[in-house]
C-alpha cells in the first residue's frame, strides 16, 4: 500500500513538473549520472549557402542526489547557477543579421538561434524579488570575467529590463539585456568551448576552425541553461546547459556556364577540417543532414530523391510527421560518429548535387523590418512596418479571423519615445487602437535610471497586405561623462522582438522503434513559440564639442570679469579730473609724436606746420602707437612663452 | 562726486578764486597744493572690495574641497611601526615532568636546577625573535615525580598541575612500545591546555645512550632513556621546546611570509583537479563525494581557525602535460627530471580556472592528479640522485601540488577503440590523498617526514589523523596572525602613503571605517595574543588584513577621477585672473592718488600755518 502511495506521489511530482516546465518536460526522465551529448546539423539553405548547426548538451542530476563534485559538467557553470540561483539563463553572441527572407524563420532551429547581432542576455532568478536587480548585477560581472565580454555594461538600470509577458511568460524575476554593438570573436569562443568536456580537442567541435567560422555570413554562439535545483519540489531535473554554435557558411561556388548552381559542399570544404572521431566523453555523437520540406517536394517533382549524392551512406532516415499546415514532410538523415581508431578514415561528410533544384524556405508569418523616419538632431520617429508573406496569406480569409502579433521593444532613455503617438496602419489606413491594439503595458523610460520597456499585443486582420506601427520620439541630451568615445557614430536602439502567439512550430520525427534520442532532436520537437528579431537602430544624436565646459567656463568668466571691472571702474574713477588732467597734457606734446607729425608729412609730401592747435585726433593717436607697441610686446611675449614651453 | 564738483569747481573757477584774493593766494599753486582734505571714499570702495575679496577666498576654496573621510595616519604608522620594531610573540608555558627520576628522594632544588639547565639551553637555542613565536622569557615548571612523591618547581598553577604518579599507575613499560596509545594516555593524564609537556621517563635498564624521543599529536613530547647526563637530557628537552613546539620544524627563511598560502580575505579554497592527458586511451573518474566527507573534512575542521577553507573538484580531459619525458630502460617507465618541473604545468590546456563561488581574493591551492596518456605511461618522477620519487608528485609554493597517477596496466588498451573507463580505486585514492595532505602541509611550511634530526639525536613525529598535530596547528596560528598582522600594517602604512600623496584625491567615509576597523581588529588581535588565546588571534587578524586590503583596493581609490590642480587653474582663472587684476590695480592707483593728496594738502598746510605765524 505504502508503494501504492509513493508511486502515485512520484507521479504527481513527475506531472507537476511538467506542467511547472513545459519546455523541459523531456528533463524530467531519471537522469542516472551527468551526461554530454554533442551533435551537428547541416542545413542547405535557399541562397546557395550552408547553415551548420552545433548542439552541444551537458545535463547533470540535481545536488540533493547527486553531490556537487561533477566529472563532465563545467564546474564554473555549476557554482554560476548556485551562487546567483539561477532558475534559467540563455547568452548569446552573435555577428551578422539571420536572413529571415531566404534562410527561414519558422522552423525550430531558426526561432531559436536567430538571435540580434551583439550580446543578448536574460535570466531568471529564484530569489526574493527585492534581490533580482542585485543578482543581476553579479551576474552580469561574472559572465563578463568568464567569456572575455563587456557584459558588464549591462549591469547599468538603463540597459536592461524587466518585460512582464511579451518575452517569456514566466514571472517577475526576469531581466533582459542585450548590447547591439558587442563585437564577437574568437576570444569569447575559446571561453565557450572550455566548458565543453572535450573542448575543441576531439569530437565535432574540434571542426571549429576560427577562420572559416568567423568568414561565416552569420555566427551566433549561445549558451542556454535551465536548473530545477531550486524548485520547491524537489524533482529529478537538475541542471541543463545547452551550448548551440549556428554559423551560415558559403561553400566554396562553382560557376558553370555563368549560372550559379547550388554548390557542393563537404564538411572539409567547409572548414577546412573533419571529425577524427567522437568525443570519447559524449554519450551521442551525431551528425544530421535536414532536408526541408519544399526541398524535398521540388525534388519529388522532379522524380526520385537521386537528385543529390552523399559521400557516406546515412545510419538513419527520418521523415517529418504532423507537417505543419500541410506542407511536405521535411527528412532528416543521421550519421552517427564513432570512437577513433589508427585504422579508420576521418569522418567527412560530402553533399552533391546532381540535377538543380530551386526552392524557398518557411517564412515567418510576416516580414518586419524597422526603421527610423524623421531627420535632425531633435525628433524623429520610430516605424515598424510588417509585411504579408505567404504563411500569412494562406490563413483563413475571414472576417473574423485575426492575426496576434506581440511586440517587445526596448528604447534606452535618451530616446523619449511619446507612447501616446503610437499609431497603428493597416493596409496604408490608419485604423484606431480600439480595433488593433489589444493589450499594451508601457514603462516610460526615466532619464538616466531605466529605459522605456514596450509591450504592445497587435490583432491584425488576416487579409492583410501591410501592416505598421509608428512611434514619434524626442532625442534626449546626454551628460558629457555619458558620452561613449564614439559617439559620433551613433547610439544603437536594440533590436525589437516579434513573436506570433498563434503559431507554434515543432517538427516531429518517428522512427520505427520509437523516438530518436537525440537532445538535438528533442529540442526541435518541443514546441516553441515563433520569434524573430529586428534590425538595430543607428540614431545619431547630437554630439557635444567635448572641450565646451571649459568654451563655456572661459566666456562666462570674461563676460563676468568685464562686467565687475567697468562697475568697479564706474565707482571709481574721476571722470572730470581725468579730463582736466588730458587737456593739461595736450597743451605739452611729447618729442616722438612731433617726430611723427613731421616724418609724416615729409611722407605725404606736404608741408610741415607744427602742431600749435593739435587737433583732437592726435590725441587719439598718439593712444593708439601706445596700444599697438604693447601690442607688439604681449605677442612677442607669446610667441616666446610659445617657442619655450609649447 | 560731491568731493570731484568740490575739486573741478577750485579748478575750473579760477577768477572767481582771485576775486577774493588775499595773500595766501599768491602763493598757492594748485600743482602741488590743494586746500581741501583728499576724499576717503573711494579709497574706502576700493579696499573694501579687496578685503571681502581676500575674506571670500577661504569660502571659495571651502567650498570646492573635496571630501577626504579623516584617516588616522598615526595610528597607522604606530601600528606598522610597532610590527616592524617589537615582533609578535606570545606567552608559551612549557612544563617538564621526570618520572622515576633515580634519586630516591626528590629535591626541590633538583627541579629548580632541572629548570634552570632548561631555559639555559632554550635560550641558546631560541634564535632573535622572529616573528609569531613564543616570548623569550621562558617560564619552564618542572615536576619531579617519584611515584609516590611530587615536587613541583614555579609557579605550579593549575593548569600546569600534574597528577602525581599518573604514570606509574600506567604500566608504561609494556605501552611504551605502543606510542600512539601511550600518547593518548599522556593526553588524557595532562588535560587539554595550552602547555607545552616534555615527560622523561626514566627506565633504569638499557643502554646509557639510547634516547627514544618522540613527540605526540598533542602538545606533548615524552623522552624514554636511561638518565645519566643531566646536561644532555635538558639540551634534548630544551631542543623539542623550542626546534619543535616553538618554531615547528620550519627553516627561518620559509616564515618570513610570502609562501605562507593564506588569502587576503582570510579564505582558501582547495581545488582538486583529475587530468586525464588523453582521454582516448582511458577515462578515470574519481569518488570524490566521498574522499571531501571521509579524508578532508576533519583536516578542514582543524584548520578553521587559521583559514576558511572549502573544497571543490572538478574532472578535466584532452589536458597533456607540457613538459618532455623520456623513456628509461632501467626503471621501464617514462621518466621526467626535478629540471622539467616548472614546464610540467602546461596553463595552455590545464583549464584549472579561479573559482567563481570564492571571492576575488581568496587564495587557490591547485591539487592536480595527473593521469598520463598511453604513449608516456608508466610517468615517473627522477630525483636528482637518480632515484625514483617515491609520492610520484611536487609542489610548487603558493600554487599547489601536483601528483601523476599511473594506470594500473599501462598497455592494457594498446589496440582498443574504446577508452577504457576507470574509477580510481579506494586504494589509490587514500595514497593520493596521503600525498596532498603532505603537501599541503608542505605549503603550510610545515615538514612532512615523521622524524627530526636535531644536534642531539633524532627524535620520532607521530603524525594525527587529521594530518596536522596540535602543536602545529597552534605554530600555524601563531605564524598566520603574525604573517596577517604584518600584512595589515603594510597595506595600511602603503594605503596612507598614497592617500597623502595624492591631496585631492576623494576618500569615502568607508574606507575611513574600513580602516578604523581594521586598526581595532588588529589592536584586538595583539591584545589576545598577549594574552595566549591564540585562535581569537588569529581570527582577529585575519579580520583586520582583509577589512585593510578593502580599503585598498575599495573601487573610489581605483578611479583616477580626482581633480587635479590644473584643471582648477584652468576653471578659475579665467575669472579670477581679470578681476584680481582690476582690483588690485584700482587699490594701488586710489592709494597713490591718496598719497598724493594728502601731501599736496599738508604743503598746503605747511604754506597757511607759516602766513598765519
Amino acid at each position: 500500500m505504502a508503494r501504492f502511495v509513493h508511486s502515485i506521489f512520484v507521479l504527481l511530482l513527475v506531472f507537476v513538473c511538467y506542467v511547472v516546465s513545459e519546455s523541459t518536460s523531456d528533463a524530467v526522465e531519471q537522469l542516472d549520472g551527468e551526461e554530454f551529448s554533442e551533435e551537428l546539423l547541416f542545413r542547405a539553405l535557399p541562397d546557395r549557402k550552408v547553415l551548420s548547426h552545433f548542439h552541444f548538451e551537458s545535463r547533470v542530476p540535481p545536488t540533493s542526489s547527486y553531490g556537487h563534485h561533477h566529472r563532465l559538467f563545467p564546474k564554473a557553470i555549476y557554482q554560476l547557477v548556485h551562487k546567483y540561483r539561477i532558475r534559467e539563463m540563455e547568452l548569446s553572441f552573435t555577428q551578422g543579421r539571420w536572413n529571415y527572407e531566404s534562410w527561414g524563420g519558422f522552423d525550430p532551429v531558426a526561432s531559436t538561434n536567430a538571435k540580434p547581432p551583439g550580446v543578448e542576455l536574460w535570466a531568471v532568478f529564484d530569489v526574493p524579488s527585492d534581490q533580482v536587480d542585485a543578482s543581476w548585477k553579479n551576474l552580469t560581472h561574472t559572465l563578463s570575467g568568464l567569456f572575455c565580454a563587456s557584459i558588464n555594461f549591462l549591469e547599468s538600470s538603463t540597459t536592461y529590463s524587466s518585460p512582464d509577458w511579451s518575452f517569456k511568460s514566466l514571472s517577475s524575476n526576469l531581466r533582459y539585456g542585450s548590447l547591439p554593438r558587442e563585437a564577437v570573436c574568437t576570444e569569447n569562443l575559446t571561453p565557450w568551448l572550455k566548458l565543453l568536456p572535450c573542448r575543441d580537442k576531439s569530437g565535432i567541435s574540434s571542426l571549429m576552425d576560427r577562420p572559416s567560422i568567423y568568414r561565416g555570413f552569420y555566427h551566433s554562439q549561445r549558451l542556454h541553461l535551465t536548473s530545477g535545483e531550486f524548485n520547491p519540489v524537489p524533482s529529478n531535473h537538475g541542471i541543463v546547459l545547452q551550448q548551440t554554435l549556428t554559423v551560415v557558411l558559403q561553400p566554396n561556388t562553382l560557376e558553370t556556364h555563368g549560372r550559379k548552381l547550388q554548390p557542393n559542399w563537404s564538411m572539409s570544404s567547409l572548414f577546412g577540417k573533419t571529425v577524427d572521431g567522437k568525443c570519447s566523453l559524449a554519450k551521442s555523437s551525431n551528425i544530421y543532414l535536414h532536408l526541408e520540406g519544399n526541398l524535398v517536394h521540388n525534388m519529388k517533382n522532379e522524380g526520385d530523391y537521386s537528385n543529390f549524392e552523399l559521400s557516406i551512406s546515412p545510419d538513419t532516415i527520418t521523415k517529418e510527421v504532423n507537417p505543419f499546415h500541410k506542407q511536405h514532410p521535411s527528412i532528416l538523415y543521421g550519421f552517427s560518429i564513432n570512437h577513433s581508431s589508427h585504422n579508420s578514415k576521418p569522418f567527412d561528410l560530402g553533399f552533391k548535387w546532381k540535377l538543380p533544384v530551386t526552392w524557398s524556405c518557411v517564412k515567418p508569418p510576416l516580414h518586419v523590418t524597422r526603421f527610423l523616419m524623421g531627420s535632425g538632431n531633435e525628433k524623429g520617429a520610430i516605424a515598424l512596418s510588417l509585411q504579408s508573406t505567404e504563411l500569412s496569406q494562406n490563413l483563413d480569409h475571414n472576417q473574423k479571423c485575426k492575426l496576434h502579433v506581440d511586440v517587445f521593444q526596448v528604447v534606452p532613455w535618451y530616446i523619449k519615445v511619446y507612447y501616446h503617438t503610437a499609431k497603428v496602419y493597416v493596409n496604408g489606413i490608419l485604423q484606431s487602437h480600439e480595433d488593433t491594439i489589444e493589450k499594451l503595458s508601457v514603462s516610460p523610460s526615466e532619464d538616466k535610471v531605466s529605459p522605456g520597456v514596450m509591450e504592445m499585443s497587435l490583432s491584425l486582420p488576416c487579409d492583410l497586405k501591410s501592416a505598421s506601427l509608428t512611434l514619434e520620439f524626442d532625442k534626449g541630451f546626454l551628460h558629457i561623462d555619458e558620452y561613449p568615445p564614439d559617439a559620433n557614430q551613433g547610439f544603437d536602439i536594440p533590436s525589437a522582438i516579434i513573436s506570433y502567439p498563434q503559431f507554434q512550430t515543432r517538427m516531429e520525427y518517428k522512427q520505427d522503434n520509437g523516438s530518436i534520442k537525440s537532445p538535438m532532436v528533442s529540442k526541435m520537437q518541443e514546441k516553441r513559440k515563433i520569434l524573430s528579431y529586428t534590425e538595430v537602430l543607428l540614431v545619431p544624436l547630437t554630439t557635444p564639442d567635448f572641450s565646451m565646459p571649459y568654451n563655456v567656463i572661459t566666456i562666462t568668466c570674461t563676460v563676468f570679469a568685464l562686467y565687475f571691472g567697468s562697475l568697479m571702474n564706474a565707482l571709481r574713477r574721476r571722470v572730470g579730473e581725468e579730463e582736466r588732467l588730458l587737456k593739461e597734457k595736450d597743451k605739452k606734446i611729447g618729442k616722438l609724436p612731433l617726430l611723427l607729425s613731421k616724418l609724416s608729412a615729409k611722407l605725404r609730401g606736404r608741408p610741415w606746420d607744427p602742431p600749435s592747435s593739435p587737433p583732437p585726433s592726435s590725441t587719439s593717436k598718439f593712444i593708439s602707437s601706445k596700444v599697438i607697441l604693447k601690442i607688439v610686446l604681449i605677442a612677442a611675449i607669446a610667441f616666446g612663452w610659445q617657442y619655450y614651453y609649447g | 562726486m560731491a568731493e570731484i564738483s568740490e575739486t573741478m569747481g577750485t579748478e575750473l573757477s579760477p577768477s572767481e578764486e582771485n576775486r577774493k584774493v588775499n595773500s595766501e593766494t599768491s602763493i598757492f599753486d594748485h600743482k602741488t597744493m590743494r586746500k581741501t582734505k583728499p576724499g576717503l571714499k573711494r579709497l574706502t570702495l576700493t579696499l573694501t572690495v579687496l578685503f571681502s575679496f581676500l575674506l571670500g577666498l577661504p569660502w571659495l576654496l571651502k567650498s570646492v574641497e573635496i571630501y577626504r573621510s579623516p584617516l588616522p595616519f598615526r595610528d597607522i604608522d604606530s601600528l606598522s611601526n610597532e610590527i616592524d620594531s617589537n615582533p609578535f610573540l606570545y606567552p608559551c608555558k612549557f612544563h617538564v615532568v621526570v618520572v622515576n627520576l633515580d634519586h630516591s628522594t626528590p629535591v626541590k632544588s633538583n627541579a629548580e636546577n632541572l629548570g634552570f639547565l632548561v631555559t639555559n639551553h632554550m635560550s641558546r637555542f631560541a634564535d632573535a625573535n622572529s616573528c609569531g613565536t613564543c616570548e623569550n622569557n621562558y617560564t619552564v615548571s618542572v615536576t619531579l615525580d617519584s611515584g609516590n612523591n611530587c615536587v613541583q618547581h614555579q609557579d605550579a598553577d593549575s593548569s600546569t598541575a600534574w597528577r602525581c604518579g599518573a604514570i606509574t599507575d600506567f604500566n608504561y613499560d609494556q605501552t611504551l612500545k605502543n606510542e600512539e596509545d601511550f600518547d593518548d594516555y599522556l593526553e588524557s593524564v595532562l588535560g587539554r591546555n595550552r602547555v607545552y609537556t616534555v615527560v622523561v621517563v626514566n627506565t633504569n635498564e638499557g643502554d646509557d645512550n639510547r634516547i627514544r624521543s618522540v613527540v605526540g599529536k598533542y602538545r606533548h613530547a615524552w623522552i624514554v632513556c636511561k638518565v645519566s647526563d643531566m646536561n644532555l637530557l635538558t639540551e634534548k628537552i630544551a631542543e623539542i621546546f623550542i626546534k619543535i613546539f616553538v618554531n615547528g620544524l620550519k627553516e627561518q627563511e620559509s616564515i618570513q611570509g610570502e609562501f605562507i598560502p593564506a588569502g587576503a580575505d582570510g579564505k582558501i579554497v582547495l581545488s582538486f583537479n583529475l587530468l586525464n592527458a588523453n582521454p582516448r586511451d582511458w577515462i578515470y573518474d574519481w569518488d570524490f563525494k566521498e574522499v571531501d566527507e571521509k579524508l578532508l573534512a576533519p583536516t578542514l575542521k582543524a584548520l578553521s581557525p587559521i583559514a576558511n577553507i572549502s573544497v571543490e573538484s572538478q574532472v578535466l580531459y584532452h589536458t597533456p602535460k607540457s613538459s618532455y619525458s623520456y623513456w628509461d630502460a632501467e626503471h621501464e617507465s617514462h621518466v621526467f627530471s626535478t629540471k622539467d618541473l616548472p614546464f610540467f604545468v602546461n596553463s595552455n590546456e590545464w583549464h584549472l580556472d579561479t573559482s567563481i563561488a570564492a571571492g576575488g581574493r581568496s587564495k587557490i591551492l591547485q591539487f592536480v592528479v595527473y593521469i598520463p596518456s598511453a604513449n608516456e605511461c608508466p610517468l615517473r618522477l627522477q630525483l636528482p640522485n637518480g632515484e625514483i620519487s617515491v609520492t610520484n608528485g611536487f609542489i610548487s609554493p603558493t600554487w599547489g601540488g601536483v601528483v601523476v597517477l599511473n594506470p594500473p596496466n599501462c598497455w592494457e588498451n594498446e589496440n582498443g577503440i574504446h577508452p577504457l573507463r576507470r574509477k580510481v580505486s579506494p586504494q589509490e585514492l587514500n595514497q593520493i590523498f596521503e600525498v596532498f595532505m603532505g603537501q599541503l602541509r608542505q605549503l603550510f611550511g610545515l615538514k612532512s617526514t615523521g622524524f627530526y634530526k636535531g644536534t642531539s639525536g633524532t627524535s620520532v613525529l607521530l603524525s594525527s589523523q587529521r594530518g596536522f598535530t596540535e602543536w602545529e596547528l597552534d605554530v600555524l596560528a601563531r605564524q598566520h596572525a603574525c604573517y596577517n598582522l604584518r600584512q595589515c600594517g603594510a597595506t595600511l602604512g602603503s594605503l596612507s602613503r598614497l592617500v597623502q600623496s595624492l591631496p585631492r584625491m576623494i576618500i569615502k567615509d568607508e574606507i575611513g571605517k574600513q580602516v578604523k576597523f581594521s586598526l581595532e581588529a588588529a589592536k584586538l588581535a595583539q591584545s589576545n595574543a598577549s594574552q595566549g588565546i591564540y585562535d581569537a588571534s588569529a581570527v582577529n587578524s585575519r579580520h583586520a588584513r582583509s577589512l585593510a586590503e578593502d580599503a585598498f583596493f575599495h573601487p573610489s581609490v581605483m578611479s583616477v577621477s580626482y581633480y587635479s590642480f590644473e584643471h582648477n587653474f584652468a576653471v578659475y582663472s579665467p575669472f579670477f585672473l581679470p578681476l584680481s587684476l582690476h582690483v588690485i590695480l584700482a587699490v594701488v592707483r586710489e592709494m597713490k592718488r591718496y598719497k598724493q593728496g594728502s601731501r599736496k594738502y599738508n604743503a598746503w598746510r605747511a604754506v597757511t600755518n607759516q602766513n598765519s605765524d
